[in-house]
């Protein structure tokens, strides 16, 4: 059970008509290193960037043409934006007040979110970040000098152990290791099979069962991944809602609604307040909010 | 533990007030941290605060963040127009015509912080010549600039 056509297939049953799409490049201003973010886009236009605010996202902007790496400009070094592609961009976006809030960044690197969070926060309260590979800590870490964040600390651990930590936390990040989507890989219909798409579901069920254990009671979690796959995605939450004792809290955001049928199974009505991202003018995404009942 | 780092700033004639029951050694690194994150009580960690430097070959060497809060501080430096910015980016030395401005006596020997025309810090160098007697020819020796954040993640 692999390959375009039966991927396509299963798009289709879920309502949607795959079609090849080309993605804009992104990036996102650090607003908290500027005293008016709209000088760093004055500063990239004179250097011969064409940029078009990306309508949905207060600080996202897209690329339109670049005659040069948008990744090596003196203001990139200097961490006035970061490359971030447009979906992903949005999860951070969905928490209510961050600022001294204490975070989880659960699967943090290498470091995209957890520096629009740190941006969010204005460099205030706290944000954890765990990973487990070496070299995307790195990454990570390069990320949070590059951009100016003070407020972070990594630690080198899976997400699933956040307990070990003994802390709890206000706000938590899932954007959980997941099957990706074929918007952002050339190879992805050939490479992917059901049996990644099954996996990867089990281990983001695990990571959200120990993201609960540390969530306060009045706490939020952005979960989310870059999958158009439904077992990564509404049947996780699904299974989250009945087994976690957790609820979908409606965002309002770019997007559709979450899918509350899926190849014949009903879901619980509530999944519609998910958004489903179809890749168009973004890579293919999903993207809920979620508090404890 | 804040000797080390004290004393560099000095090599730039400037004096740095960082509160030292904020600042956390781990390994050979250093880290700047909030009070939020003292609050947290650390330990183990991979990355935390703001990166101040680490002891690298016997002496210390400073993170970017360090080099920028001794900007503030009016530390010993130059500021160079936008071409010379790219050049020293890319790891180059400077040239005294990229030269626009200097602060500090600019003497042969010393180490001066590197500030594009926004007053932002860019990396540090050592000047070869005294600044004032040079008229054309390489002035300041790069030592370390913000490419090596592109530096860094390139596969060795």
């Amino acid at each position: 059970m692999s390959g375009r056509e039966f991927f396509i297939n299963r798009y289709r049953k879920l309502g949607w008509e795959h079609r090849e799409i080309e993605l804009k490049q992104a990036i996102r201003i650090n607003s908290v290193n500027l005293t008016n973010p709209l000088d760093a886009i004055k500063r990239l236009q004179r250097l011969g960037l064409s940029l078009v605010k990306i309508p949905f996202l207060e600080n996202g902007y897209w690329v339109n043409e670049a005659k040069f790496s948008v990744g090596a400009t003196a203001e990139y070094l200097l961490g006035l934006y970061s490359i971030q592609e447009t979906a992903a961009q949005i999860p951070a976006t969905l928490f209510t007040e961050l600022r001294e809030k204490t975070v989880l960044d659960a699967c943090a690197a290498p470091g995209g979110k957890t520096t629009q969070l740190a941006d969010l926060m204005h460099n205030t309260g706290a944000i954890i970040a765990l990973d487990i590979d070496r070299r995307r800590l790195t990454a990570l870490s390069n990320q949070l000098e590059r951009c100016h964040i003070k407020n972070t600390v990594v630690y080198r651990l899976d997400a699933r152990r956040v307990s070990k930590l003994e802390r709890s936390f206000d706000r938590i990040l899932l954007d959980v290791p997941c099957s990706g989507n074929f918007a952002t890989d050339e190879n992805w219909f050939r490479r992917r099979t059901i049996r990644d798409v099954e996996r990867n579901a089990a281990l983001q069920r695990e990571i959200l069962a120990a993201a609960v254990k540390v969530l306060k009671d009045d706490g939020e979690i952005v979960y989310s991944t870059c999958s158009l796959e439904p077992e990564e995605d509404e049947f996780n939450i699904d299974w989250a809602m009945r087994n976690l004792d957790l609820k979908v809290i409606k965002v309002d955001c770019y997007g559709q609604e979450g899918l509350t049928g899926v190849f014949g199974k009903h879901l619980d009505s509530s999944l519609k307040n998910c958004r489903r991202i179809w890749p168009a003018q973004t890579q293919g995404f999903f993207v809920c909010k979620l508090e404890k009942r | 533990m804040i000797k080390p780092i004290r004393d560099f700033a000095t090599l730039f004639g400037t004096k740095l007030s960082l509160p030292e029951s904020l600042i956390v050694k781990k390994g050979n690194r250093f880290f700047l941290l909030t009070t939020e994150l003292k609050k947290l009580a650390l330990k183990d960690f991979f990355y935390a605060g703001t990166f101040l430097g680490e002891v690298k070959n016997g002496g210390f060497f400073p993170g970017f963040d360090l080099l920028r809060m001794m900007a503030e501080q009016k530390a010993n430096g130059v500021v160079v127009d936008k071409k010379t910015e790219w050049l020293f980016i890319c790891g180059r030395d400077i040239f005294r015509q990229g030269i626009t401005e200097v602060t500090g006596p600019g003497r042969k020997g010393d180490y001066v912080l590197v500030l594009n025309q926004h007053g932002e810090c860019l990396g540090f160098g050592q000047t070869i010549r005294d600044l004032d007697k040079q008229k054309e020819g390489v002035s300041i020796e790069n030592i370390s600039d913000i490419g090596d954040f592109l530096r860094r993640e390139k596969p060795t």
